[in-house]
This record gives C-alpha cells, sequence and structure tokens, in this order.
C-alpha cells in the first residue's frame, strides 16, 4: 500500500497490508509536525507533492526493502495542510523477525525523506510561510 | 530556423508560487536538452534560482539534464525535497 494523503492518516489500514502469516515483527513509524521548525512558532506544515513520481519512488523505495530484507511494507504520506502533533508520514514494515522489520522502517522513511518529491513549506502563527525547497533566504538548505 | 516543440514545465514549492501555476508551457527549438528548460521559464520564475541540489523529471522519471526533448514532452523542475 503507498498513498498520498490529504486527510488524517491512519495505521490501521497500513498495519493490514503488511500482514503476513510468515512474519513474526512488525514495525511502525509516524513522523509527526512538531512546533520548533526554525524562526517562529510553527503552528503547521503544508506539503505538496509531484504526485506521480512521489508515488513511483515511494513504491520504489518499499521494493527495495522488500527486496533487502525480506520486508512488507505500507507507506502513506499526507499533502496539504497537517498541524501539529498530526502525523505526517506513516510506514509500516513486516518480516520474519524484528531485526528486519526494524531495518526495513528506517530504510523506507530514511529513502523518502532522501528521495521522494515532497516538500514542506512551514505556516508560522503570524501568518507567515517558508518552504522548504532549498531556495528560501533563511533555509539551512539553501544554496547561497 | 530550429523547428520548435513544445513542451510543458511542472513547478513546485518556491518555483510554482513565482510562476502562479504549476506548470508553465514552453514553446523550445528541437535538439534542447532538459536542463535548458530553465532558461525559458518566465523571469519570476527564474528569479528565485536554481539551487545546486535541483534534479530534474522527465516524463514522471528521474532524468539528467543533458537527455533531449522530444514533442509533448513533461518536464518537472524537483527542488532538494523535504518530506517526510
Amino acid at each position: 500500500m503507498i498513498a498520498l494523503s490529504p486527510g488524517p492518516l491512519d495505521l490501521a489500514p497500513l498495519l493490514a497490508a503488511v500482514a503476513d502469516p510468515d512474519h513474526g515483527g512488525t514495525a511502525a513509524f509516524l513522523g509527526t509536525t512538531r512546533r520548533g521548525e526554525g524562526e517562529g512558532r510553527v503552528v503547521g506544515l503544508f506539503y505538496e507533492a509531484y504526485e506521480e513520481l512521489a508515488l513511483s519512488e515511494m513504491a520504489a523505495v518499499a521494493a527495495e526493502a522488500g527486496a533487502r530484507f525480506g520486508a512488507r511494507v505500507a507507506v502513506a504520506h499526507r499533502v496539504g495542510r497537517v498541524a501539529v502533533g498530526e502525523a505526517s508520514v506513516a510506514v509500516a514494515a513486516s518480516a520474519g523477525h524484528r531485526p528486519e522489520a526494524f531495518a526495513a522502517c528506517r530504510y523506507v522513511i530514511d529513502e523518502l525523506k532522501r528521495r521522494a518529491p515532497i516538500w514542506k513549506q512551514a505556516v508560522f502563527d503570524d501568518g507567515a510561510t517558508r518552504w522548504r525547497d532549498g531556495v528560501s533566504a533563511l533555509d539551512p538548505a539553501a544554496a547561497r | 530556423m530550429a523547428h520548435a516543440i513544445r513542451v510543458t514545465v511542472r513547478l513546485f514549492a518556491s518555483l510554482r508560487d513565482a510562476a502562479g501555476a504549476d506548470r508553465v508551457d514552453l514553446s523550445v527549438p528541437a535538439g534542447t536538452p532538459v536542463g535548458a528548460v530553465w532558461g525559458h521559464l518566465p523571469d519570476p520564475v527564474r528569479a528565485v534560482g536554481l539551487p545546486d541540489g535541483a534534479r530534474f523529471a522527465l516524463n514522471h522519471e528521474w532524468t539528467l539534464p543533458g537527455a533531449t526533448l522530444r514533442d509533448g514532452d513533461e518536464v518537472a523542475v524537483v527542488l532538494p525535497v523535504s518530506g517526510g
């Protein structure tokens, strides 16, 4: 199960999607929106995705985790507005035993963060917004 | 004069904000490489600047900037990502 979701994420379908009678371990990760994202007080994040490539890249990462760890993987990522405290991304991974389940879950979120064409914009309590996309003047990732 | 081809450029995040649209249609010379679409984008978009970590996609697949464009292609300018 690979999905982009405009609404709140639910772990239950992800866990169901990776259920396997031969797997003894299931690991899950939630990335949650937090307040401390740089200057000012963040009240939420806004996510934008290049949907076609985000879905195929997430599927590719899941397939890699499957091949590398023998894991079943499910991933869902929010698009649109996500309030502080809500999950922005959810990953579930099952495998025969817990080392592979944990490793697959970690691999998927690490690779997704590195590769998926998805961008977040911080929304501050004064109404200001700032993309984290390498071009904002106050973005530490910006090349200047 | 070189034959012209039509391509669409998908834009995201700061580039989308600058363009006021999520895509721009361009007419470029046949043989134009993917990376060269940057120079054909509207001034407000190019004013944002293209950071070192930017990548390109062609018809929903990762591509190198040197790949040759064909009529009807869709390019995406992929700024450094921040999902997850």
